[in-house]
């Protein structure tokens, strides 16, 4: 069964629905994500299908969100994504068994004509990937959760080397505390406060590393049972993808419902990669 | 999968990798008649490793009162009413499934996911036993109430829960000791390793954003010296060191002699097939069936060796040299009453009398006018 398909996915890796995504071109900032911009009404929305993640365990055992509606635009030097799907509830993620609503978007980095495995890309053949998670949203906006937060009736006594001491004890510095949280002190990225959209370069399942934080931007809302999130990049980034206005390459996207607690592998992905075209503006407006 | 050997089994079993053992493995030895619950090991573990933010409940060395002791609450029973019949065959070998085997096809394990709130109450059930007492009741031996102390740390399974179900490959085994490590600058804290570890030893924490575990206090075992929690156990119930497989035991170990010669320290919950190297010295005093179930069918077999132990010089010469030493001893010897514990290179690092000279002397101390007594 598992084998069916994986043939059945080689064989449609490249499939379109209809011709793909198409990004407009128009002339507004996007460097700042807008996702009730007005610019968004004339955008065509293209409906991407999910599909619980079927490939390595451990994996959903259904999609929690089977669909997902997707718009771009692009104004030659920005391209912004408009995602929007239905979800009954707001997570955000923070202490154990909390999982955040997620969402990602990948491209190739290479411009073969063949894109590498739409599931996080190959050996030798990485994708470039945008990943929004509500979490990182709220790092942005609010700065990262404290212990007191998170825990607001817990009591403790003392954190290693942070007491008043009237500036007589020297060598106190925050690096010095942060020896005591061993994946800050290892400079592991998940342990900082984040942008609102993390960059990663991956060469497969579980390969993927962030990449240092670059202008990307990611905002969204949740509103009345539905997330409508924007990720806007530029168009270039050296050493990961590069998409050029009046070309085509392919997107992909997988997203997590953290009230069904997915996170990592378990997920919803597509199957295939959609073709993305940014128009160079001289097209017909329909 | 792959088959990999699983000698606590005494079969082949389903593992997610192959079997690749490392040229030697971490492990620890209790003595659960010895136990206290005086928790200096938690609290050893704990100003050593876990006083940051993020930890505040933390407790990778944990001692809980069984039966009704459990941190996070209720792990044990939770994960075996998962795993279904864990029968055992007359000559030992293991007729059940492990957490590997009865994975539902989208998961790595049989497991069931902890909440926040489970893990807040380390202390649960402490001192309760296991049966009720009646008003007027007294002591009778042998008591027909029990309880016991099961002081517990990460196992560095030989073939680990944990790392079998990380998709990002961010826990490892290490090749020269058997510790197994979560890289904190790659984990991502999806917390695949809290679901799937069937003995609740790998934790989240929220300030880091990642799981983190029990290291084997491995820069002390790098320099030849034992645990925290093992070099300050008051109850000198704890010995750590390396263990063999059974193909490959020797007898001068002294892990592997009170596993594998003597048969008196047992794995615990084997059937769950990660193969812990942990190994317990179980109570004398309690239920049959309940050791049975948490120690495999030599549980008995142990026990009355432990009660045949006045005989036994060489195993007795053994428990004198746990807690005698900070230093891991590779190789020990009992001879003339003397026990003698050995580091890696041979150089002798303990010796203590197997009996200690026992002084007897007056009640009346003349120069001192005094009665004397054993009140400090
Ligand atoms: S220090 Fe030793 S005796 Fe005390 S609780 Fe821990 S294992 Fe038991
Ligand atoms: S006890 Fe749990 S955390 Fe430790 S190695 Fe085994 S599976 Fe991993
Ligand atoms: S071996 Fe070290 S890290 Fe592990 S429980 Fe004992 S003291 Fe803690």
């Amino acid at each position: 069964m598992r084998l069916l398909l994986l043939v059945t996915l080689i064989f449609t890796c490249a499939n379109a629905w209809g011709e793909g995504l198409v990004s407009r071109k128009i002339d507004a900032d996007l460097s700042r994500p807008d996702e009730s911009a007005s610019y968004w009404s004339g955008a065509r929305a293209e409906t991407i299908q999910l599909m619980g993640q079927p490939m390595i365990a451990p994996r959903p055992k259904t999609s929690a969100v089977s669909g997902l509606s997707v718009q771009s635009v692009h104004n030659g030097k920005w391209i912004a994504f408009r995602l929007s799907w239905k979800d009954p509830s707001y997570n955000e993620a923070g202490k154990l068994g909390e999982f955040s609503d997620a969402v990602a978007i990948e491209f190739p980095v290479k411009s073969n004509e063949t894109p590498p495995p739409v599931f996080m890309g190959g050996k030798d053949d990485p994708v470039h990937v945008f990943h929004w998670r509500a979490q990182y949203q709220r790092d942005a906006e609010k700065g990262k959760p404290t212990m007191k937060e998170l825990y607001p009736n817990m009591s403790v006594d003392a954190y290693p080397l942070e007491f008043v001491d009237s500036g007589k004890i020297r060598g106190i510095s925050e690096e010095s505390r942060e020896a005591f949280s061993p994946a800050k002190a290892q400079g592991n990225p998940q342990s900082y406060a984040k942008t609102g959209v993390d960059e990663l370069l991956a060469e497969g399942f579980g390969t993927s590393s962030v990449l240092p934080s670059d202008d990307a931007q990611g905002r969204g809302r949740w509103r009345t049972g539905e997330w409508s999130i924007v990720i806007a990049r530029k168009l270039t980034r050296d050493g990961a993808s590069k998409l050029e206005q009046g070309k085509s390459s392919f997107v992909g996207f997988a997203l997590w419902d953290g009230g069904s607690d997915e996170v990592g592998s378990r997920k919803s992905v597509t199957m295939s990669w959609t073709p993305l075209s940014l128009d160079d503006g001289q097209a017909p407006k329909p | 999968m792959a088959k990999v050997k699983n000698w606590q089994l005494k079969r082949d079993m389903d593992f997610p990798y192959e079997e690749k053992r490392p040229k030697r493995q971490w492990a620890i030895i209790f003595d659960l008649n010895k136990c206290i619950a005086c928790q200096t090991c938690s609290l050893a573990c704990k100003t050593t490793w876990t006083s940051g933010k993020g930890q505040e409940y933390m407790f990778w060395n944990n001692v809980e009162t069984k039966p009704y002791g459990s941190y996070p609450l209720a792990w044990d029973v939770r994960v075996l009413e998962k795993l279904g019949h864990q029968d055992w065959a007359k000559n030992g070998e293991y007729q059940g499934k492990t957490i590997f085997e009865g994975a539902e096809v989208t998961e790595k394990a049989v497991h069931f996911n902890p909440k926040d709130e489970d893990w807040m109450y380390p202390n649960a059930s402490e001192d309760d036993c296991a049966g009720n007492v009646p008003a007027g009741d007294h002591i009778q031996l042998p008591h027909d109430k029990w309880f016991f102390y099961l002081p517990r740390t990460c196992a560095h399974c030989t073939y680990p829960a944990c790392l079998a179900a990380c998709p990002r490959k961010a826990i490892y085994k290490r090749e020269e000791d058997g510790i197994v490590l979560i890289d904190q600058a790659r984990c991502k804290g999806y917390g695949e390793c809290v679901r799937a570890c069937p003995y609740k030893k790998s934790m989240y924490n929220p300030h880091t954003r990642t799981s983190e575990k029990c290291v084997g206090c491995y820069p002390a075992v790098e320099q030849g010296l034992q645990p925290m929690c093992v070099q300050n156990c008051i109850g000198k119930i704890r010995i750590m060191g390396f263990i063999n497989p059974p193909w490959k035991a020797r007898e001068d170990n002294p892990v592997d002699y009170l596993v594998h010669k003597k048969g008196i320290a047992l794995p615990y919950y084997p059937q769950l097939g990660t193969e812990p190297n942990i190994y317990y010295i179980p109570p004398v005093h309690a239920d049959p069936a309940y050791l049975t179930q948490m120690f495999g069918p030599n549980a008995m077999d142990a026990v009355a060796k432990y009660r045949a132990l006045a005989k036994d010089g060489v195993t007795q010469g053994l428990f004198m040299l746990m807690g005698s030493t900070d230093r891991i001893m590779h190789r020990f010897s009992v001879k003339e009453g003397q026990a003698r514990g050995f580091d890696e290179a041979g150089t002798e690092v303990v010796s203590v009398p197997v009996t200690e000279p026992l002084h007897v002397r007056a009640d009346w101390d003349p120069k001192l006018g005094a009665v004397r007594n054993n009140t400090p």
